[in-house]
């Protein structure tokens, strides 16, 4: 979580654009290469229009970048955004695992009261039912 | 190539040795979630966790960075909530819906599966794919005009 590759606004971004299969498709053809808008309209059966409107959702994103030649402007993948969004999504797997550990710690707490931590401690309010009262053992 | 781009899935597992209704409770109060949230080095305060267990209630919780104090908020939305048996939330900003099921093993020990996705279970039938692409759309395109 500390420090992430990538900072919120452009995962959002990133991950906006990769929503969409079309656009996935876009990326898949890029993978391979170079390519100008007219090769990679063709495939789909969409008006330049709208596959210019996807290259622009992917441009912003930074997945894409577009050569300034004026008439061709073929599209170019840039994996490292990609990777970045594949780190976030390690990342978050790596934080779900140290949450499910510290939880796992939590209830063993509930269950076994550390001694002398039972006194003074904000209170977490009793759990279970019934068994907490037992526990309590002088 | 185009496996890279659907990884944005994510499934953990985990026995834990306590009922189901403890598991679940500890999802769904702040009082429990300040205590495990946030992961090594981040904590989550008591006064940053916002919940609501039902549908539409909010999700919220803002991790801070033990060291630095960088704040990590979160904004998400109960999607499904089922006592003690599952818990769906979704957040917006990611697009990403985080299903979590509580099993009870039997033996006083319970199994949580959490699965994240970009697209939400209930949206699995073609049509219903249809309508979330296009509010992933519409989402997309309001991110472009940011």
């Amino acid at each position: 979580m500390p420090t992430p590759t990538l900072t919120e606004d452009e995962l959002d971004a990133t991950f906006a654009a990769l929503a969409d299969p079309t656009r996935r498709a876009i990326l898949a053809r890029l993978a391979a290469g170079d390519a100008t808008v007219n090769e990679l309209a063709e495939p789909f059966a969409l008006s330049l229009p709208a596959i210019s409107k996807h290259l622009k959702v992917l441009e912003r994103s930074g997945l894409i970048s577009r050569a300034r030649r004026a008439q061709f402007r073929p599209c170019h993948l840039e994996p490292e955004v990609l990777d970045g969004a594949v780190d976030w999504i390690e990342r978050n797997r790596r934080i779900w695992a140290e949450r499910f550990d510290q939880l796992d710690r939590h209830l063993r707490e509930l269950r076994e009261p550390a001694p002398g931590t039972t006194e003074g401690r904000p209170t977490e309010g009793p759990v279970t039912e019934g068994p907490t009262t037992e526990g309590k053992q002088p | 190539m185009t496996e890279s781009t659907e990884t944005h899935q994510l499934d953990i597992t985990r026995v834990f040795d306590a009922p189901r209704e403890v598991v679940f409770r500890c999802m769904i109060e702040p009082e429990h979630l300040t205590h495990f949230w946030g992961p090594v080095g981040v904590s989550t305060p008591l006064a940053n966790i916002t919940i609501e267990p039902w549908a539409g209630g909010r999700f919220e919780t803002i991790m801070v960075n033990d060291e630095t104090g960088e704040e990590y908020p979160s904004r998400g939305v109960f999607v499904e909530v089922i006592e003690p048996e599952k818990l769906v939330w979704t957040e917006p900003s990611f697009g990403i819906t985080s299903t979590s099921t509580f099993t009870d093993l039997g033996d006083g020990r319970t199994e949580v599966h959490i699965h994240q996705s970009d697209l939400p279970e209930q949206f699995a039938t073609p049509e219903a794919r249809e309508g979330f692409n296009s509010s992933l759309d519409r989402f997309a395109a309001y991110l472009a005009t940011l």
